[in-house]
């Protein structure tokens, strides 16, 4: 948990970390009709597991904060040579699903794979081996039918303030960087006139 | 007169033994010859004459720091609870506690709140219990009965001492205390917090009431005007673990009061967090700010 002075402080810590939550890539609202979405991928990167690990860093929690309901499962095994596909779920128009779908909850050990589209729903896959985790986004975008969220004038103005804390800070950073630079400099010179006038007393 | 014959002796002794030391004659200019006393200062040495640095005496406070919460943002229960779910989406519900952490206004010192708290919807349920009591009583049988995973005296003691400590909590009876104290555990036991004792109720006389006691109970205590403790799992509803917080509110509320009058703790600040989200001062709400959102959103599978 945070330190309670650094979360009094609206400009750092918790408040900006929501406000890139609520905006960014994967901030969307997934239309009615999707009722669930699943990723498999496996825990490591090599063999085209990066994209998809970028995505569920970056997108995936954005995609849950607007659409808290949809439930969203991540299967992640150790076998690098495994899939990487991404399984978005619809409901058939007109058909109504019972609340209780089975559903395995997310697994770190492979355990939770993708479930079979239940009478009244299909599944749409989007392989994503080998694939950077922008064009990931933006073919889930198109499949999906998902609209991206603009950022409010509130979230605009708090970023604003933040950037100019950063540029303002960066300035003060290297002043900083230049007093303990001379500061060091300073001593190092000491140092070595005490060693060379220690050498010629040795020598005397 | 007598004082300037003084200083006269004084004057010649010196001009007498001035001439006996010799000089120091080289080519060397002089500001480059090492002086006797190094010209760098540390911090403890004198600066000059007189000018010794004392230590700063530090201001001592008799309670621990609150600051004025006014400016805070605080969250409704949901509120809170849609961010924790948003930063640990995918991740197994198992492995991830719903935490709070309240924040008394207390004195540095004194008694601490201290307790253990069976929730409504327990958050714990790996509770493996060793029990210490004679062996050749019905009491050894009748732990075994109740599920414990280690029981004995001596052999437990042995088996403690070379490592094999399978539980995560331990009790004592009551007949078995001075056989406690003579194993001389403590220095394995008291690191990992499992050393019975009086003020933990793990010294016993009802070992059936303790155990069931102990099964789903989580012990708590305030540390630096702290106290955390999990309140539920991910995959907990907003209902459940608004029922959850509310029990550990009305406990540490009677805890407080028990403390006596030198030492009153009053309630500063409740945060909600989990194990990778930041911490949301909660406000005492329960339901969503956003109209949109319905606490049955919450509790999808996650």
């Amino acid at each position: 948990m945070v330190n309670v002075l650094r979360r009094l402080n609206k400009l750092t810590a918790v408040i900006p970390q929501l406000v890139r939550l609520r905006n960014g890539p994967g901030a969307a609202m997934l239309p009615q009709d999707v009722t669930r979405i699943h990723m498999e991928f496996a825990h490591r990167i090599n063999q085209g597991h990066m994209g998809p690990r970028v995505f569920f860093r970056e997108a995936l929690p954005r995609l849950k904060y607007w659409n808290p309901a949809v439930p969203m499962v991540v299967n992640r095994s150790y076998d690098q040579s495994g899939p990487a596909t991404l399984t978005l779920y619809f409901r058939e128009p007109g058909a109504t699903l019972p609340s209780d779908l089975p559903q395995p909850s997310s697994s770190t050990q492979g355990l939770a794979k993708a479930p079979a589209p239940a009478e009244g729903e299909r599944a749409l896959t989007i392989d994503m081996k080998n694939r950077r985790s922008e064009a990931i986004l933006k073919e889930f975008m198109e499949k999906s039918g998902a609209v991206s969220v603009k950022m409010s004038p509130e979230d605009e103005a708090i970023m604003r303030e933040v950037e100019e804390r950063e540029r303002i800070g960066a300035i003060d950073r290297e002043r900083i960087r230049k007093l303990n630079e001379a500061a060091k400099r300073e001593k190092q010179m000491i140092a070595q006139a005490h060693s060379e006038a220690a050498a010629i007393k040795a020598a005397l | 007169m007598a004082s300037f014959n003084h200083c006269l002796a004084s004057l010649a002794r010196l001009s007498l033994t001035a001439p006996a030391r010799p000089t120091v004659t080289s080519t060397i200019p002089k500001f480059l010859l090492p002086t006797a006393s190094p010209s760098v200062r540390h911090a403890y040495s004198s600066g000059g004459a007189g000018m010794r640095k004392r230590p700063k005496k530090r201001r001592q406070y008799k309670y621990f720091k609150t600051h004025d919460l006014s400016q805070m943002e605080q969250f409704s229960l949901c509120d809170a609870m849609r961010y924790i779910r948003a930063f640990e989406v995918g991740r197994p519900p198992a492995s991830v506690k719903y935490e709070v952490a309240v924040k008394l206004k207390a004195s540095k010192g004194g008694p601490v709140v201290r307790n253990r708290i069976r929730l409504p919807f327990p958050v714990k349920t790996d509770t493996r219990i060793g029990v210490i009591c004679p062996e050749d009583s019905p009491m050894f049988s009748e732990a075994q009965q109740l599920g414990a995973v280690a029981v004995g005296e001596e052999s437990l003691f042995e088996s403690i001492r070379q490592g094999n400590i399978p539980f995560n909590k331990l009790i004592c009876h009551v007949d078995s205390q001075e056989a406690l104290k003579k194993a001389n555990l403590g220095r394995i036991l008291g690191p990992k917090g499992l050393m019975p004792n009086q003020k933990t109720k793990t010294i016993t006389k009802n070992l059936k009431a303790t155990m069931q006691d102990l099964i789903g109970a989580d012990d708590y205590r305030e540390r630096d005007g702290v106290v955390r403790i999990a309140v539920g799992q991910l995959g907990f509803t907003p209902q459940m673990l608004s029922d959850n917080i509310k029990a550990v509110m009305a406990q540490l509320k009677e805890d407080m009061q028990k403390i006596d009058e030198n030492h009153v703790k009053t309630l500063d600040e409740v945060v909600l967090s989990s194990t990778r989200a930041p911490g949301f001062s909660l406000d005492g709400t329960f339901f969503p700010t956003d109209e949109n959102l319905k606490p049955e959103d919450l509790q999808s599978v996650m």
